[in-house]
């Protein structure tokens, strides 16, 4: 697995979450790198879930990425 | 009497059918979340509108999917359903469990949830309804321990399901249930770690009757079917003639008119058979499948959301099934890796087929295009082919 490609996927998703924006679809990654192969990408995300860099974000429906700093914190059961 | 505090759900009681309300009410005598949970729904009657946020967390470390986060938006009134967040198991396949299974099962989600379930979702997946997020690791490792795991969510490949096949139903064509298991064994990282442009089901009829639905509800539908002739028994023909009216029952109502009934003999046609299996239901003693067994592959089915439904479309007329089924899941991966490259986010693979048409896609997995591919009779079957194609042929 190249770490250049997990290091510049973390810049990317720094870079793309300055906005009010945070959450992207994997298809959004995979635009953002277009000259990189898609299952490397894949790959590489998958290793930045498990080093929790991302997170998962799921609607039930669909699924999202966001980076953990930004994951929505949960307020505590009462 | 005390007045009650939910009369608007109350009414739901009063009709002719079992009302999940009474189930509720139950559950609640023993469990505080599902007393708010019947509390809150009462307040969306009211309102009319949901009180429920939808989505966030996935819980389970190592997984993608298989939870749904759900968060009450009014946690001021009901702070025992803050957070209820739903877990899917995946199902047996077929749906056969052994009594001391569904007691585990059970006694786990009371241990750790509601207690309250759906049996099943729509997918198959036994659904646990509402546990809070310090409990979702924990109820994962006892369902882990009770031989469960969770089921797909989110875009990813999800539960696939199959009808109980030869387990109980004699005109099975394939071993459906065999199928299924093998193709969850195989993609466990595609249903447990969501890669996908959206989400992508995948069912197995084990013949044409298609007690799941999978031409209606799965993106790749895997339909039991036979070649050659429809085996039939003449005398038990006969003996259905009390009882069935054949010329009017059996074939005025056959699709094709493939079969002809003197009074004394059943003569079908075969080769204009389609294989809907509507004579074999009527007279299941007289008639039988063909002896070669095998598959049907279609593609493309879909719920409505976010465009219209639309029914799986034949791609592989006739495929023998066989394990490991190295041909299926060669097919699998070909349509998946096709549909993750050209998808927009959210597009099914029925829509995308749509959207590029039928032929693009052939091309790109490999497939030849074939009479049985016309997607409805009296429909034009050239749309299939490449203009280079159709040059060729005319020279």
């Amino acid at each position: 697995m190249s770490e250049n490609l997990k290091k510049h996927i973390v810049e990317l998703f720094h870079e793309k979450s300055k906005g009010d924006k945070k959450m992207f679809y994997i298809r959004d990654v995979t635009k953002w790198l277009p000259d990189e192969d898609r299952h490397a990408i894949q790959d590489a995300v998958k290793e930045l879930l498990d080093e929790e860099v991302l997170k998962y974000w799921s609607s039930g429906s669909s699924t999202y990425l966001i980076l953990a700093e930004f994951f929505p914190k949960e307020e505590p059961c009462s | 009497m005390a007045e009650s505090k939910t009369p608007l759900l109350d009414e739901l009681e009063t009709g002719k059918w079992p009302s999940f309300v009474k189930e509720m009410k139950q559950a609640a005598e023993k469990n505080p979340m599902a007393r708010d949970l019947l509390d809150q729904l009462e307040l969306s009657y009211k309102d009319k509108i949901g009180h429920w946020k939808h989505g966030g967390i996935v819980g389970v470390k190592g997984y993608g999917s298989g939870v749904i986060g759900r968060y009450s938006d009014r946690p001021d009134l009901f702070p025992n359903v803050q957070a209820f967040h739903t877990l899917r198991v995946n199902h047996p396949t077929g749906w056969f469990y052994k009594t001391d299974a569904l007691r585990n099962l059970c006694d786990v989600w009371d241990k750790h949830g509601s207690g309250l379930t759906n049996m099943h979702g729509s997918t198959g997946d036994a659904i646990l309804l509402g546990t809070r997020t310090e409990h979702l690791q924990s109820c994962f490792d006892d369902l882990s321990d009770a031989g469960f795991d969770l089921g797909g969510s989110g875009s990813a490949l999800r539960t696939p399901s199959a009808c109980v096949g030869p387990g109980r139903c004699e005109w099975a064509c394939i071993d459906s249930l065999d199928v299924c298991y093998n193709i969850t064994m195989s993609y466990q990282d595609k249903i447990h770690r969501p890669m996908f442009p959206y989400k992508f089901k995948i069912k197995v009829a084990a013949c044409s009757n298609d007690c799941v639905a999978s031409i209606a509800r799965s993106d790749l539908s895997i339909i039991g079917t036979w070649k050659g002739d429809i085996q039939i028994d003449q005398n038990e023909v006969l003996a259905y003639a009390p009882t069935i009216d054949i010329q009017k029952e059996v074939c005025d109502l056959c699709p094709t008119r493939c079969m002809e009934w003197n009074g004394k003999e059943l003569k079908i046609y075969n080769e204009d058979c389609n294989r809907c299996m509507h004579c074999i239901n009527l007279m299941p003693k007289a008639l039988r499948p063909g002896k070669e067994k095998g598959a049907t592959i279609l593609i493309g089915g879909k719920a409505p959301i976010l465009q219209g439904a639309l029914l799986s479309w034949v791609i592989v007329p006739f495929m023998k099934l066989e394990p490991p089924y190295t041909e299926l899941k060669d097919l699998i991966e070909r349509i998946q890796d096709w549909w993750d490259e050209n998808a927009k986010s959210r597009e099914r693979l029925g829509e995308l087929i749509k959207r590029l048409g039928m032929r693009v896609f052939l091309r790109a997995v490999g497939l030849p295009a074939v009479p049985q591919m016309v997607k409805a009779p009296r429909t034009n079957p050239y749309v299939f082919f490449w203009p280079e194609e159709i040059k060729k042929e005319v020279k």
